[in-house]
């Protein structure tokens, strides 16, 4: 019964991490069909920019906030300088980002050097409830990204922005011959998607030792997470992609190996993307 | 169009691959006038980019500050010392990549660095076949057969503790104090699999248990399985074996998860850099065991640790890899000196038996019959609400001069 409950809430916990970290992606490569390669180094900079937040004496929170901003501005100037050039060619974005990440990681270290950096998060310690005891901290990122993530989710499909963002996305030219600003559009998808990935980079930061390739950790998982989910579904995509790479790891570790468990997990999404090669919820 | 071309005649052949034979020679005959003579080149190899290079860092500064108090007293046989740096990018295939450049091109008369077992066993083959001493300074698995020639290679000499010098002393103590049950978790390549292998034999002898043995890819984010079963074993001690990022991630999420009341951890990885990068909270009360420490009581530390200071700085941080490779330049050097010429020959026979009085951790010798160093070995615990390297450890128990046990190889080396 303890294992049951225990291997539950590291399902849940770990699932929701993952799908706040693989949430910029999928807004990023799922709306605007950007190959992201630099995702790791957005991540990155959140967690560095939060950091420094934290150095410069900002509370906890607030400096998350800063560095999504910070990591969303990157996001505008990228876009505006090279991406937008190539909305019609993804295989060369592929080129491009996997550049961003070169360059950021080299900034990176120059600014910041390369020791191993510390965040403390916000709730250290535990939240027993008697049968298990949860990690406060990600407890409370995991709630946080439900919440972001729905939210994110009730603006695509209840707002008019929403609608002109689908608009954007089922057919470009229909949508600008109806009025519809293109370039703003992508801009603030792009923007949107940059700033959840810094969020994310700097509310995972606590959890992990922050390094010029902390984000990369994330990067391929990402990519399979809004692969296997399915591109362009936001809400259900995206849980559902996080949950296979992300919670069936720590499921199949309950029977073997951690290496065997990693494997496994590729080996999953490979297979399931062989029967549903749009994605699980993808397609529609 | 017919081409006009004088026609190939013997003569005309042998003068041309007369001269084609002086030009590709050329560089060679001035290298052999210059090999006595000139600086006495080292190639040190050192994860200076990519996952480990805060390690790297210490890794050289120890070297170099050697370097320069053996040019300032003159030099090896009249001769300065240069370094000629190669930088491994914490990957193995660079490593040989940096070696055989080392080597080939820039010419270097030894080899000093590597960091990690797996950049050492990647070194092994090249100095072997270029014929070339590599001096090896990382806390290592030890030598067994199965790895050669990354160890048990008469080319390669260790100054870095092995098991049997920095686990083996400490097992008694922690389990009278802890228990017998150990957890044993690492990462997964050559130096946590041998470690933990040599560490199961004194336990067994010691009567303790081993819960289970955990090795866990680089880059791993998330421990929650881990730690689950940790708790469901119940171990008395974990006995870490992490590196790289991977120990603070695991280290932080043990601490966050509320089980640091219930679990003794034993860390044979995470020195002063590490534990400082994981701060007071993360690390308190977890014992580590190396032969080194900046806080050690030794009357060379204290006359080291200046000099190394206003080289680099009051907050540069040293630690058993940068020790240990400021030894290996002076031992060298020593041996240099004593066989009266540069060659891998004399460096290899001289450092046998040689025994360096100043190391800051107390005199340190070098084995003969395997390449062994001859070191103290410390057990420190890590104080609560530590605020610098300074306060940062407790020592709880140290031996000098710790023998290994003889390594397992074809002996002598």
């Amino acid at each position: 019964m303890q294992t049951v409950v225990s291997v539950l809430f590291d399902v849940t916990l770990i699932t929701m991490v993952l799908a706040l970290a693989a949430f910029g992606l999928a807004i990023i490569y799922g709306l605007v069909g950007v190959i992201n390669l630099g995702h790791g180094a957005m991540l990155t900079l959140g967690a560095y920019f939060t950091w420094a937040g934290i150095d410069a004496g900002l509370p906890f929170f607030i400096a998350v906030g800063v560095a999504g901003v910070g990591v969303g501005i990157v996001g505008i100037a990228f876009e505006h300088l090279v991406i937008r050039h190539f909305y019609d060619r993804p295989f060369d974005t592929l080129l491009l980002t996997w550049g961003f990440f070169l360059v950021s990681t080299e900034v990176v270290k120059i600014v910041f050097g390369t020791s191993f950096r510390n965040v403390t998060g916000p709730f250290p310690g535990a939240i027993d409830i008697g049968i298990y005891s949860l990690p406060a901290y990600r407890t409370f990122v995991a709630a946080l990204s439900a919440a972001i993530i729905i939210a994110t989710a009730l603006v695509f499909f209840k707002t008019s922005l929403g609608i002109r963002i689908r608009a954007l996305i089922q057919n470009r030219e229909m949508a600008s011959l109806l009025g519809l600003n293109i370039a703003a559009t992508y801009k603030l998808v792009f923007a949107f998607g940059a700033f959840m990935a810094g969020l994310a980079g700097g509310l995972i930061a606590p959890m992990l030792s922050i390094d010029p390739y902390i984000g990369n950790v994330y990067l391929v998982r990402s990519f399979f997470v809004v692969i296997v989910g399915g591109v362009g579904q936001l809400l259900a995509g995206t849980l559902l992609g996080s949950f296979f790479i992300g919670g069936a790891e720590t499921i199949i570790a309950l029977f073997s190996s951690q290496v065997v468990a990693q494997a496994a997990v590729f080996f999953i999404a490979i297979v399931i993307l062989r029967f549903r090669p749009l994605g699980l919820v993808g397609g529609r | 169009m017919t081409k006009h071309t004088r026609p190939a005649t013997r003569r005309s052949v042998l003068k041309g691959l007369a001269a084609g034979s002086a030009v590709l020679a050329t560089p060679g005959i001035i290298r052999a006038t210059r090999a006595q003579s000139g600086p006495i080149r080292v190639g040190v190899i050192s994860p200076l980019t990519g996952a480990w290079t805060v390690y790297g860092r210490a890794h050289l500064a120890g070297f170099e500050l050697a370097v320069e108090e053996i040019n300032a007293a003159g030099g090896v046989l009249g001769r300065q010392l240069e370094v000629v740096i190669g930088d491994s990018r914490t990957e193995p295939r660079i490593v040989v990549e940096q070696a055989n450049r080392l080597i080939r091109q820039e010419n270097v008369d030894f080899l000093a660095g590597t960091f990690s077992s797996a950049e050492r066993n990647a070194a092994g083959p090249v100095v072997r076949s270029a014929d070339k001493v590599l001096l090896y300074p990382t806390f290592y698995e030890g030598q067994e057969k199965e790895y050669y020639p990354g160890v048990c290679n008469p080319n390669i000499f260790m100054f870095g503790p092995e098991p049997t010098q920095q686990v083996w002393p400490h097992m008694e103590y922690m389990m009278n104090t802890y228990g017998k049950k150990f957890f044993m978790i690492g990462s997964d390549y050559a130096w946590p699999r041998v470690t933990n292998a040599v560490t199961k034999i004194k336990l067994a002898e010691l009567g303790g248990e081993v819960l289970d043995e955990v090795y866990i890819p680089f880059n791993t984010p998330q421990y929650e399985s881990v730690l689950r079963d940790i708790r469901s074993a119940g171990p008395d001690i974990i006995f870490h074996s992490l590196t790289g990022s991977d120990t603070v991630n695991f280290r932080q999420q043990l601490a966050a998860a509320g089980m640091k009341d219930d679990f003794v951890l034993w860390t044979v990885d995470d020195e002063e850099v590490v534990t400082s990068g994981l701060g007071p909270d993360v690390s308190e009360n977890d014992y580590v065991s190396f032969d080194y420490f900046m806080s050690i009581d030794h009357p060379n530390n204290a006359a080291f640790l200046e000099r190394f200071k206003a080289k680099n700085g009051e907050d540069a941080l040293v630690n058993t890899v940068g020790v240990a490779m400021y030894n290996a330049a002076h031992m060298a050097a020593m041996a240099l000196e004593e066989a009266g010429e540069v060659s891998t020959e004399a460096l290899r026979t001289n450092l046998k038996g040689i025994t360096f009085e100043d190391a800051p951790q107390g005199p340190v010798s070098m084995r003969e019959i395997d390449n062994q160093a001859v070191l103290p070995s410390y057990l420190m615990k890590v104080r609560p609400g530590w605020t610098n390297v300074n306060d940062m450890f407790e020592k709880v128990q140290s031996f000098d001069a710790v023998e290994p046990l003889d390594a397992r190889c074809d002996l002598p080396l």
